[in-house]
């Protein structure tokens, strides 16, 4: 019994908060279930799925989604990488330097979101007073008001956000890599990208699939910058497939439909993270 | 589990020899550094601005030219700032050593007894990390609406600290891990029962643990947004974010003001962060790197 008690709160979050909030969600996305007219719930079948399978904007979104997530973990891991790679070998006041490259890490990503909305505004703008002075652009962007660029700054946003994670856990990898291993393939000869690639990468391969994954659905579920810096606009086109979720449960008011929606495509991530652990033989990397 | 030798750092000079590998490093070490500090530059600037120069279409400038505290004050004037710092700070503070104390008894249970279940718990935590997690709020939005906790410090509470006993737990557990079971025997030997055995044996070397989910869990609230945004609508409850959000809406933002909201929500999770970089860099690799 000893251990059940120990992990009491653990157990209650995990099913109190976590299983029984799905089954719920399951049986929500075939009702009818609008928040506004409670008095209506009533079973309709697979009629949420339909009709969240025919809106028009489904196409458009889940190609913003998977650009977004493309881009924004590709982005993370090269600038976390670099820094994992930059700190790898201590140099004084190296903690000092931590604590400074690491902080977005501890930021919210509302201050965060804040800080690129209005760096990208479209008159005041730092962004578009830096681009004119280097003479890339003629006249300012408006940036947020247009359909296609105003998902830019939350590229921007959540990669800066989010690099120092990949630093912070490659760094680690690094420095579990034996010091002799370098040193030995230095006196064979070893140029720097030799090192990299016949070293570094391998050493680093389970901890480098485990975060990759990991960033991969965080960045997917994430849609706090989207919310913070667009709403989602100018018309939809800068949404992502989960702050989708968020408009459609908390703009209409429509939560049947919105678990339907958030049903699917949390089914075709799993299959999708199944797929990854299969191919990358991930019972072999980290367990995180 | 064997751990990362991160707290291994030797400390060597070199004399110093001019190499093209150097150089490439200290500029991206430069450029790194720069990344960081320059949107948050930008934002104290801006917040130090006046609203002229803030909304002055024909030039931007990059130092205040009459540098001013007035957006500060006024946030603590017409916005009343000071209530919605001290709902902030009372969430978090609370949030964070309700968890501390829970997830070291979960993380000791995690790490010290195997018992049938365990290793479900474990992929239900997995499963849970690819879950939209708007998908489980709107269930829970209405479990909460039947309760009658929304718009309610109880509900909030709750709801923040659930949220954080997943993660930290594991994140305890690792640090457990760390701590050689024969410590304890020890004690047990020595005519402890279990209970005292982690207040006095354990809980002195788990220290940099309780630090790093302190941390965790501070950060976590402090810097929350959507949990206060879909759970309360009662303005006396609202945080820092939930309240700089609400500036944003209106036709005219005032930049100035919403940018000194930002820094002040910025600078406790900076402080404590600067302090205590070492644990949470240790916690959050404790359990994750395998040799």
């Amino acid at each position: 019994m000893e251990p059940y008690l120990f992990c009491l709160p653990l157990i209650f979050c995990l099913f109190g908060l976590f299983a029984y909030p799905m089954i719920r969600a399951v049986v929500i996305s075939f009702q009818k279930y609008k928040l506004s007219q409670l008095n209506k719930v009533k079973f309709i079948g697979w009629d949420n799925y339909i009709k969240s399978l025919k809106d028009s904007n489904l196409g458009m979104i889940t190609w913003n989604t998977v650009r977004y997530v493309v881009i924004v973990v590709g982005m993370q891991f090269f600038l976390g990488f670099g820094l994992a790679l930059a700190l790898r070998r201590p140099f004084r006041f190296r903690n000092i330097y931590q604590s400074i490259a690491f902080i977005p890490y501890a930021l919210s990503g509302f201050v965060c979101g804040l800080m690129f909305r209005w760096s990208f505004n479209g008159e005041y703008g730092v962004i578009n007073d830096l681009l004119l002075r280097f003479g890339l652009i003629k006249e300012k962007i408006s940036f947020l008001g247009t359909p296609g660029m105003s998902i830019i700054p939350v590229y921007v946003a959540a990669i800066w956000l989010g690099y120092q994670f990949f630093a912070i856990m490659l760094l680690a990898a690094l420095q579990s890599i034996p010091q002799e291993v370098y040193e030995s393939a230095e006196l064979d000869g070893c140029g720097w990208w030799r090192r990299l690639f016949s070293i570094i990468l391998p050493y680093i391969r389970p901890t480098l699939l485990t975060i990759l994954m990991l960033r991969v659905v965080w960045t997917f579920n994430s849609y706090e910058l989207v919310y913070v810096i667009t709403e989602g606009g100018p018309a939809y086109s800068s949404e992502t497939l989960s702050s989708y979720l968020f408009t459609r449960a908390y703009g209409s008011l429509d939560f049947g439909a919105a678990s339907a929606l958030g049903l699917m495509f949390a089914v075709m991530l799993l299959i999708c993270a199944g797929i990854y652990m299969k191919l990358t033989k991930f019972s072999k990397a980290g367990d995180f | 589990m064997t751990n990362a030798p991160t707290a291994y750092r030797p400390r060597y000079r070199r004399k110093f020899k001019w190499k093209w590998g150097e150089f490439g490093r200290v500029c991206a070490l430069v450029f790194y550094v720069l990344l960081v500090i320059a949107p948050i530059y930008w934002m104290f600037v801006t917040s130090v601005k006046t609203y002229g120069e803030i909304t002055d279409v024909s030039r931007v400038t990059y130092w205040a030219k009459n540098f001013t505290w007035d957006n500060y004050a006024h946030l603590f004037d017409t916005v009343e700032f000071g209530k919605y710092m001290k709902n902030s700070l009372l969430y978090a503070l609370v949030t964070a050593a309700s968890v501390v104390v829970i997830t070291m008894l979960s993380g000791y249970g995690m790490s010290r007894y195997s018992f049938r279940g365990k290793g479900f718990m474990m992929g239900m935590w997995m499963v849970a990390q690819m879950i939209p997690g708007i998908l489980c709020t709107i269930p829970m939005y209405v479990i909460y609406s039947r309760l009658g906790l929304i718009n309610t410090r109880t509900g909030l509470f709750f709801m923040f600290i659930t949220g954080q006993i997943p993660f930290c737990t594991i994140t305890m557990r690792a640090f457990f891990d760390r701590i050689p079971v024969s410590l304890e025997e020890a004690a047990f030997v020595d005519g402890c029962n279990r209970v005292q055995a982690i207040f006095k044996i354990v809980l002195p070397v788990l220290l940099p643990g309780m630090a790093a989910v302190f941390v965790f869990a501070f950060t976590a609230v402090w810097n929350d947004l959507m949990t206060c945004v879909i759970y309360t609508s009662k303005s006396s409850l609202w945080t820092i974010n939930v309240t700089l959000k609400s500036m944003i809406g209106r036709v005219n933002v005032e930049w100035g003001l919403l940018m000194a909201g930002g820094i002040i929500a910025l600078l406790p999770t900076i402080v404590v962060f600067a302090f205590v970089q070492r644990y949470v860099v240790d916690g959050l690799t404790a359990g994750s790197v395998k040799e």
